[in-house]
């Protein structure tokens, strides 16, 4: 086993059981304590692709001023297990069900991903790094790029709309 | 790209006329120029003059039948800022911003009718939910409107994401984002990536247009949202929805049909069954729309299910005549006091000229000869015949449509032959001619649906 394929397998299965204890914990706070794990280890995911720039921003914008928010909400809002809504018996089975379902059909595609590995991906030294994501956002994706000001400013009306107090 | 533009600027405009102009109904006239201004820029779209002509490396496609789409769109706007511009007012302080977030959407969908690039299509529907989400619970003291807020941005959120994962599949088996540049093939070597990301995106979009069994939230939506809201929400993006599905399938994916035709028809039958059955029951007119919005979704899917070219025609012919006669009946149920359909008994002996409209309008969403519904619905079922196979789900369709009558019967009935004092707000003449405008579109169109269908062949 070469290191990055150690390095793989360490930070899949620390993605992996840090989404898992993120839904099973109990308190809200662990849950999104164990997010920023998850963060953490798909950012070495980026690393490991050469995309630097992509898991400096993930750890920024994610791991850094989301999940701040997240606490903050979770700590006004003060849970605790008395108020946690009970779910149904009936309901988790089914629950358990469908996302078992959707687990095999994910396991049969990635079955298929070495040999898509080999045919697909461009290894070329420079992909991912921040000039050429810079040069190909402002060519080949530039209106995508520019459209989307149109989706955050609707967002940010929004927000206004929604949350000005007084009416 | 003159529509998309000018739509996401005419947004900006609205916001700042917010600012600047203190009286509230002058957003009204603001809005109906802009709409005007729109179809002036979507007919130079059509002619070719843009202001940037430019499709961005392939990313958008300026095919004649989306344009016309846009067109269709643009028209059902312009009815609907007339005839309910007023209402839109009163739902809350910010009328400015839900006129601004409307033309948001309008380039949205702008997006979503042009598009040649998984990306834009995603983007695009996203500028169409996210403003959707807010007008939705626009009445902020109404605990309903709320609900139906949080519940739709949640599941809509959760849809999008799927939508994404799909997207991203469809990349891996393919390696490219460019729906001409797919090239899909039934014997690919990666199959089942490309199966997962067909079924995915076509879930997420079944969602977006409220098809059984991805249908849960629209009545609570339909019903929680300001009545105005609920009639842009289940007339113009629904059926800009429907023109992306189709584009996505033709285009994209019509090369392998048989992978998900199958799929394809049996949501077809499921959202036909459960919209109308569940229809029957409803004893609120606007609940009992949008479980009707459900069942003539069932209709237009038979568009994406055909992908040939008369589902094109159809399709345009299905949006404008459904579009139409949705924006009519939502305008006069702005105005009752009583959303039952008790409120309607004795519409007639009162307002006679309102309630032939609202009949017309009915007859045309049953698909009665002579109004533009019949038409719309024999193109679609023609294109699903045209395909050979599935003739069950056809007759199925039929039948269906036969069910649908008893409902929308059951408000004209209502209306003409029951005793009764339904209480309806002042309207004004003008409100009346456009709305005997709408019921001669309609009618226009079921007499001589070539008036539309030609331009789509000349020109």
């Amino acid at each position: 086993m070469s290191i990055t394929e150690i390095l793989f397998w360490f930070l899949t299965a620390m993605a992996v059981g840090g989404a898992l204890m993120m839904v099973t914990s109990k308190n809200p706070v662990y849950s999104v304590l164990w997010l920023i794990v998850v963060f953490f280890a798909i950012s070495g995911h980026y690393i490991l692709l050469n995309a630097q720039f992509l898991a400096v921003v993930n750890i920024i914008v994610y791991a850094g001023a989301i999940m701040v928010l997240f606490l903050f909400v979770i700590m006004l809002m003060n849970m605790n297990a008395d108020n946690e809504p009970q779910k149904n018996i009936w309901l988790k089975i089914a629950g358990m069900i469908a996302g078992g379902c959707l687990l095999l059909v994910f396991i049969a595609a990635i079955r298929q991903t070495e040999a898509l590995q080999i045919q697909k991906v461009n290894t070329g030294g420079q992909t991912g790094l921040i000039h050429l994501l810079g040069k190909t956002l402002f060519t080949d994706y530039v209106l995508p790029f520019e459209i989307s000001s149109v989706l955050f400013l609707s967002a940010m009306v929004g927000a206004v709309v929604l949350g000005r107090k007084g009416d | 790209m003159n529509l998309i533009l000018i739509s996401a600027l005419w947004g900006i405009v609205m916001m700042f006329s917010g600012l600047f102009i203190a009286n509230k109904s002058t957003a009204k006239t603001i809005a109906v120029v802009g709409a005007l201004v729109l179809l002036a820029g979507n007919l130079f779209d059509l002619s070719g003059k843009m202001i940037i002509d430019s499709n961005f490396n392939g990313m958008l496609q300026y095919d004649k039948f989306g344009l016309l789409f846009l067109t269709v769109i643009v028209l059902a706007l312009l009815f609907y800022f007339l005839l309910s511009g007023k209402a839109i007012q009163e739902v809350g302080n910010h009328s400015y911003e839900y006129f601004a977030l409307m033309f948001f959407i309008m380039s949205g969908i702008g997006l979503v009718a042009l598009f040649n690039n998984l990306l834009i299509l995603f983007i695009g529907i996203e500028i169409v939910s996210i403003p959707l989400y807010i007008l939705t619970g626009a009445d902020k003291k109404n605990l309903k409107g709320n609900e139906a807020a949080l519940k739709y941005f949640l599941m809509g959120a959760f849809s999008t994401g799927i939508m994404l994962m799909g997207i991203a599949f469809l990349y891996g088996a393919t390696g490219s984002f460019q729906v001409d540049k797919l090239n899909l093939t039934a014997n690919d070597n990666f199959t089942i990536f490309l199966v997962i990301g067909v079924v995915m995106i076509m879930i997420s979009l079944a969602f977006k247009v409220s098809a059984a069994p991805f249908h849960f939230w629209t009545p609570d939506v339909y019903d929680g949202a300001p009545t105005v809201f609920t009639s842009f929400m289940a007339s113009i993006v629904k059926a800009a929805v429907f023109i992306g599905f189709l584009n996505l399938f033709m285009n994209g994916f019509g090369t392998i049909t048989g992978k998900w035709q199958l799929s394809i028809a049996i949501i077809t039958a499921l959202t036909l069954f459960i919209g109308n059955i569940t229809a029957v029951y409803q004893q609120s007119v606007k609940r009992m729309l949008a479980y009707s919005s459900i069942a003539q979704a069932g209709f237009m899917m038979f568009a994406i299910f055909a992908v040939n070219d008369m589902s094109k025609q159809g399709l345009l012919l299905y949006a404008a005549a459904y579009c139409l006669a949705t924006i009519g009946i939502f305008a006069v149920l702005v105005k009752m006091k009583d959303f039952t359909i008790e409120g309607f008994n004795g519409l007639a002996k009162k307002e006679p000229l309102i309630a032939l409209v609202v009949t017309v309008c009915f007859l045309s969403l049953a698909g009665i000869p002579l109004t533009a519904g019949f038409f719309a619905k024999y193109f679609v079922l023609a294109a699903a015949i045209k395909t050979g196979t599935y003739l069950w789900l056809v007759i199925f369709a039929v039948l269906m449509a036969a069910v649908s009558v008893y409902y929308y019967f059951r408000v004209i009935q209502a209306m003409y032959f029951k005793e009764g004092n339904s209480e309806m707000a002042e309207t004004s003449s003008g409100f009346k001619g456009l709305l005997v405008a709408v019921a001669v579109l309609i009618i226009l169109l079921g007499v001589a649906p070539n008036l539309l269908l030609n331009w789509l062949i000349l020109y």
